[in-house]
């Protein structure tokens, strides 16, 4: 393992990145302008609900960013799919860089893309939205962590599963409106519907936007979210080691 | 040309850079490849010629590490690609059959890219893209994104992607592959240059001229998943380099006594060996002619010469027509 030929990957993903920056638009900016739309709305949800110090910061910050946040795995899938497209899978696999260092180099791009968007959302949403994090920051960014792991490695398992690009984007898409309902991503927890909470938990984003709410409303520790988002990750991560074939042949965007 | 091969210097005397010994591979029920040995010595070109089905690209994706084979053995410069894949990949560069670039960075973070990988870093890196860019005619475009080049230029680019690394063995798979005339003169003389710095070169092309053109030591030709017969160009067109008469008829020609080994070769196309010269021959065959009820459009002399020995070798294939 050469951790120069991983950060070779990973810069040459970053310089693709730099290039075109359309591919973090839903990441981050997407979220960004949807924000302030929302917030008043559940605002008045949370004053409804007697919450009456609540923002509406504190539900439409971590809803968007969990949401938005699966846009991760198409990006983490991407970079693979276009490999094939431009024909280049073939002369990466050919190089120096052995499969743990393509796949390692590979995962450094989106976990930059969620720092940044990370940073932005919560950043931002502190200095403009009257986002108050009353538990604890660290607690805050350990959730973070844990889902940019579950959301790379649940990428590189929807690479590793599917097919084609179009197979790929519209089994992330149609998964992250499912999980992020499920999740009270979109609509605050409580005002979902039984059936709907009941099976929740067995959702990855339910976790992280039970993480988010712990840290931002305090008063309840983030362990166990941490932990459901990294056995979720595992989940992801044997998938991906089960079918991941460095010899497949992909179909990018046509 | 000013690139250096220091690794060369290092090796005192000719070596196999790249050794097969029975390699087989198969998909499900077909014979990719059917016990291919062959050696590549330092320095050395060897073309690889067959048919199509014929297992080139099977034989380079397995000495690329892209496929394992079933059986056999696969060195490069000593190592086995199985029990050491990651050293055995760092001996080898591939180029290869389709133009792979990254077509939205610029021609200087295509070569980075791949120098990175090589293990270049700075000074050593950027004096490298700029040796290679002079030697491949990209310097004026260093700063040109990929999508922007032309096919000749994108070719040049893709195959200076591996040039840069400089690794013993260069694979070269159909490089001149949609590039015009004078793009493929200027990669053949690039490869011939890179041989004679010392890499090892196995060049896998349709094109006979090529051949001839590259300067090629030796020429394996495979066939069936097997290398049927491997050779410098003068000893193989002495061995199978038979001359042979091509008759192009109007219609399918009717009883016509044609010699053993005549094969057909397109619509209404016959190539017939000669037995003395193709002159006599021809002669023989054109007093004929009259029985046959088709009338003869065009008559060809064909010398002794790499396509003769190509269609003497593959005479009988299902694609024993020219490549």
């Amino acid at each position: 393992m050469s951790l120069g030929r991983v950060a070779a990957i990973a810069r040459q993903d970053l310089r693709i990145l730099r290039t075109d920056l359309m591919a973090i638009v839903p990441l981050i900016v997407l979220p960004l302008v949807v924000m302030p739309f929302l917030r008043p709305a559940f605002r008045a949800a949370f004053h409804f609900g007697g919450l009456h110090n609540a923002t509406g910061a504190e539900q439409v910050v971590p809803g968007m960013a969990v949401t938005f946040g699966f846009f991760l795995v198409m990006n983490t899938s991407s970079s693979f799919f276009r490999e094939h497209m431009w024909r280049t899978w073939d002369r990466l696999r050919a190089s120096a860089a052995g499969p743990a260092e393509i796949l390692l180099g590979k995962m450094v791009t989106p976990l930059v893309e969620f720092t940044v968007q990370f940073v932005l959302l919560f950043g931002l949403a502190g200095l403009l939205m009257d986002l108050h994090v009353r538990g604890s920051w660290l607690e805050l960014c350990a959730v973070g962590c844990a889902f940019a792991v579950f959301l790379v490695a649940t990428g590189v398992a929807v690479t590793a599963v599917c097919r084609t690009y179009m197979q790929a984007t519209a089994t992330v898409t149609a998964g992250a409106l499912v999980m992020a309902g499920f999740a009270g991503a979109l609509v605050p927890f409580a005002l979902l519907p039984p059936w709907a909470q009941a099976i929740s938990p067995l959702v990855p984003s339910y976790w992280a936007m039970q993480g988010y709410k712990h840290a931002i409303f305090g008063g309840k520790p983030v362990v166990l979210p941490v932990l459901a988002l990294l056995g979720f990750s595992l989940l992801s991560a044997l998938v991906a080691a089960a079918r991941f074939r460095f010899e497949d042949q992909k179909l990018g965007p046509t | 040309m000013t690139l250096d091969f220091p690794w060369a210097r290092c090796i005192p005397t000719l070596t196999a850079v790249l050794k097969l010994r029975g390699v087989h591979k198969s998909y499900e029920t077909v014979k990719a490849l059917d016990g291919v040995d062959l050696d590549v010595d330092q320095g050395e070109i060897v073309a690889l010629l067959g048919p199509n089905g014929a297992g080139k690209s099977t034989l380079v994706s397995v000495i690329a590490g892209l496929c394992k084979p079933d059986r056999g053995e696969v060195r490069l410069n000593g190592i086995d690609i199985r029990a050491n894949p990651g050293l055995a990949r760092r001996q080898l560069g591939l180029s290869p059959q389709e133009t792979g670039i990254y077509p939205i960075l610029s021609v200087r973070d295509n070569l980075r890219f791949f120098g990175e990988l090589a293990g270049l870093r700075k000074r050593d890196l950027e004096r490298r893209i700029e040796e290679v860019a002079a030697a491949f005619s990209l310097r004026g475009l260093l700063d040109r994104q990929g999508r922007k080049l032309s096919g000749g230029e994108a070719r040049r680019l893709h195959t200076a992607m591996i040039a840069l690394q400089r690794p013993p063995l260069l694979l070269l798979d159909e490089v001149t592959a949609g590039v015009d005339v004078q793009s493929r003169k200027q990669l053949l003389d690039l490869v011939g240059s890179l041989a004679g710095r010392g890499s090892a070169v196995l060049y896998s092309t349709h094109y006979l001229h090529e051949i001839e053109a590259l300067g090629a030591q030796r020429v394996a030709i495979l066939l069936e998943g097997r290398v049927v017969t491997a050779g410098s160009i003068p000893d193989l067109v002495g061995a199978f380099g038979g001359s042979f008469v091509e008759l192009r008829f109007d219609r399918r020609p009717a009883g016509l006594d044609l010699p053993a080994g005549t094969v057909n070769v397109g619509e209404n196309v016959l190539r017939v060996p000669a037995e003395d010269s193709a002159a006599v021959t021809a002669a023989g065959l054109v007093g004929r002619l009259d029985s046959s009820g088709a009338t003869l459009r065009e008559i060809k002399l064909l010398q002794p010469s790499l396509e003769s020995v190509f269609l003497s070798v593959t005479a009988g294939t299902a694609n024993g027509g020219p490549p």
